[in-house]
């Protein structure tokens, strides 16, 4: 007996199927160089625009006084602490990165089971959806106050506030994964004998995967951003606040140099995520022909 | 004793419009036999298949396996959906042992019993390959094979071929002639192919109009083993005139446009 002779099998089902992760790296350093040929023409105008060194009347500084900021800001000598912006880049870069991580493992660990279970349980659904439903339009910003009160000026207050905007769209978007499970699926698994631990544990969380990382994806968004807030406000410390205080002392050499960080750092924090997603849901990922 | 009693099962589905799904459908299967439930979409084939398979609740009536009522779904009634329903996580030989490991059954034990259903279905070059890499008789073929090794006492099948193109639906009901000539297993096949329900069955019994009952049962002589080459034969033909006549009598305009 051999059926499996009799028909084709479809294009992406061959075992080299697994080569193109390869092939597409090829591809990746292709894309990168296309991508990066408009950013560098923004920056050429700024600096032909500028006039000794800044625009608009001293206001902006050109591409080449921001580089040399930032090098100072991450290389210089530190002095005797008298120039804030000298050897401190890497210092700000650590303190508002181990918040964002430490107030998103908070808000995966609460938010994944919350959601899980929301989806998964009517009981718990209608036990914590609608107090989660009320809560969710106080935008962080709002909770500012909140935070700086009960956990004073403290790395605390912004972890709070980044686990907060982490966990509403991980517990969201996890939840309508769990939620939408393919009744068929379940379905199979209790006809297999699976116990109901077995059918959460093997079917509802692989099956809710792709959302769950979703929901991290645009979490991480979030999390930057509270990270930003919560320091230009509620720490003394890290990439919001050197930012603030920058624009205080009109260095706006670091204020840009400052935000250019922070855009590398979401970018380097979502192309991880989307690398471990890759690996995760690999299953997926060969399946090219859907 | 009958495998299967069914005796004078209602379904009603509730809500603001509820659907009066079976009308007391009445039904025995006995040990060993292969019935085909044919009708057009929509006349509650699937309902009366979920109800036995234990995930639909019936209104009123009976329904008994082995003597016993119907309880929630377990592997001793194998259910092959129309989808395949694979878990697209899992590789082919993970999908085909996750019965046996959800009962417990002991790893050098289900690894050889997955591996012989594997070469019966002829998948077992593609034991560590996902369900997304395979075409869809292919995974079809797994939904079969992961049934099988529960050992399962009736399979229950959803219109298993119904997405399938039609080469390579004749390949896979060529498979399961071959499969049930081996194994015997209690077969209740749900379809709303003519072809398929006379090829298969030793019974067909065709349901009416929703809400369902039976309206004619018609037993299948043809001989066994059969294959492909008996859907030319003229006892073939005549039994499917016979039945196209009871399917024109109980379902007056859809029963042709259904096809
Ligand atoms: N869960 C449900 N709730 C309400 N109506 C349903 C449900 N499932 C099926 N029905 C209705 O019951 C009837 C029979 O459906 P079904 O058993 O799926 O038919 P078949 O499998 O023969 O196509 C249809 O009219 C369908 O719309
Ligand atoms: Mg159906």
């Amino acid at each position: 007996m051999t059926h499996g002779a009799h028909e084709a099998v479809t294009t992406s089902a061959r075992p080299s199927a697994y080569g193109l992760a390869a092939f597409r790296g090829g591809l990746h350093l292709r894309k990168l160089a296309a991508g990066a040929v408009l950013p560098l023409l923004v920056i050429l105008l700024w600096q032909l625009a500028g006039t000794g060194g800044s625009l608009f009347g001293g206001v902006l500084p050109t591409p080449d006084r921001v580089a040399s900021a930032w090098y100072t800001w991450a290389f210089g000598n530190r002095g005797m602490g008298m120039n804030p912006y000298s050897g401190s880049w890497f210092d700000s870069v650590v303190f508002s990165t181990t918040r964002v991580l430490q107030g998103f493992a908070v808000a995966l660990l609460v938010g994944i089971p919350t959601g899980i279970m929301i989806g998964w349980n009517r009981l718990v659904a209608g036990a914590v959806d609608p107090a989660l439903q009320m809560l969710r339009p106080i935008p962080i910003t709002a909770w500012l106050p909140f935070a700086i009160a009960v956990f004073g000026i403290s790395s605390i207050g912004a972890v709070f506030l980044i686990a907060l905007g982490v966990f509403y769209p991980v517990v969201i978007n996890t939840t309508q994964g769990a939620r939408h499970v393919e009744r068929n699926l379940v379905r199979a698994a209790q006809m297999m004998g699976a116990s109901r631990l077995d059918i959460l544990l093997r079917v509802v969380i692989p099956a809710s995967l792709p959302s769950i990382f979703t929901g991290v994806r645009i979490g991480l968004g979030t999390g930057w951003t509270a990270v930003i807030v919560a320091e230009m406000i509620a720490v003394k410390s890290g990439l919001g606040y050197v930012l603030w205080d920058a624009y205080y002392l009109g260095r706006m050499d670091v204020v840009i140099a400052d935000m250019a960080t922070i855009g590398i750092m979401g970018l380097l924090s979502d192309q991880l995520i989307l690398m471990i997603e890759r690996y995760a849901l690999s299953w997926r990922l060969v399946n090219s022909n859907r | 004793m009958a495998r299967i009693e069914i005796s004078s099962l209602a379904k009603v589905y509730p809500g603001p419009k509820p659907v009066n799904a079976l009308d007391h459908v009445s039904l025995d299967v006995a040990e060993g036999e292969f019935i085909a439930l044919l009708g057009p979409s929509g006349c509650g084939k699937s309902t009366l298949l979920n109800i036995l398979a234990g995930f639909e609740s019936k209104t009123e009536g009976e329904v008994r396996f082995d003597g016993q009522p119907v309880g929630k779904a377990g592997p001793d009634r194998g259910v092959v959906f129309q989808e395949a329903a694979l878990f697209p996580w899992l590789t082919v030989f993970d999908n085909v042992t996750f019965g046996p490991r959800m009962q417990g059954v002991a790893k050098p034990v289900y690894e050889k019993i997955a591996h012989d259903m594997l070469a019966l279905v002829g998948l077992r070059d593609f034991a560590h390959a996902y369900p997304s890499q395979l075409s869809g008789g292919m995974r079809q073929r797994v939904g079969i094979a992961r049934v099988l090794v529960m050992k399962p006492r009736a399979l229950l099948m959803d219109e298993p071929f119904g997405a399938l193109d039609a080469q390579t639906r004749l390949s896979m009901q060529e498979l399961l002639l071959e499969v049930w000539q081996r194994l015997k297993t209690t077969v209740v096949f749900v379809t709303h192919d003519i072809d398929e329900a006379v090829l298969l069955a030793d019974r067909v019994c065709i349901m009416s109009a929703r809400p369902a009952r039976i309206a004619r049962q018609i037993n299948i002589d043809l001989p066994r083993p059969r294959s492909i080459d008996d859907l030319t034969t003229p006892a073939f033909i005549r039994y499917k005139a016979e039945i196209m006549q009871v399917m024109r009598d109980a379902h007056p305009a859809k029963a042709i446009a259904a096809e």
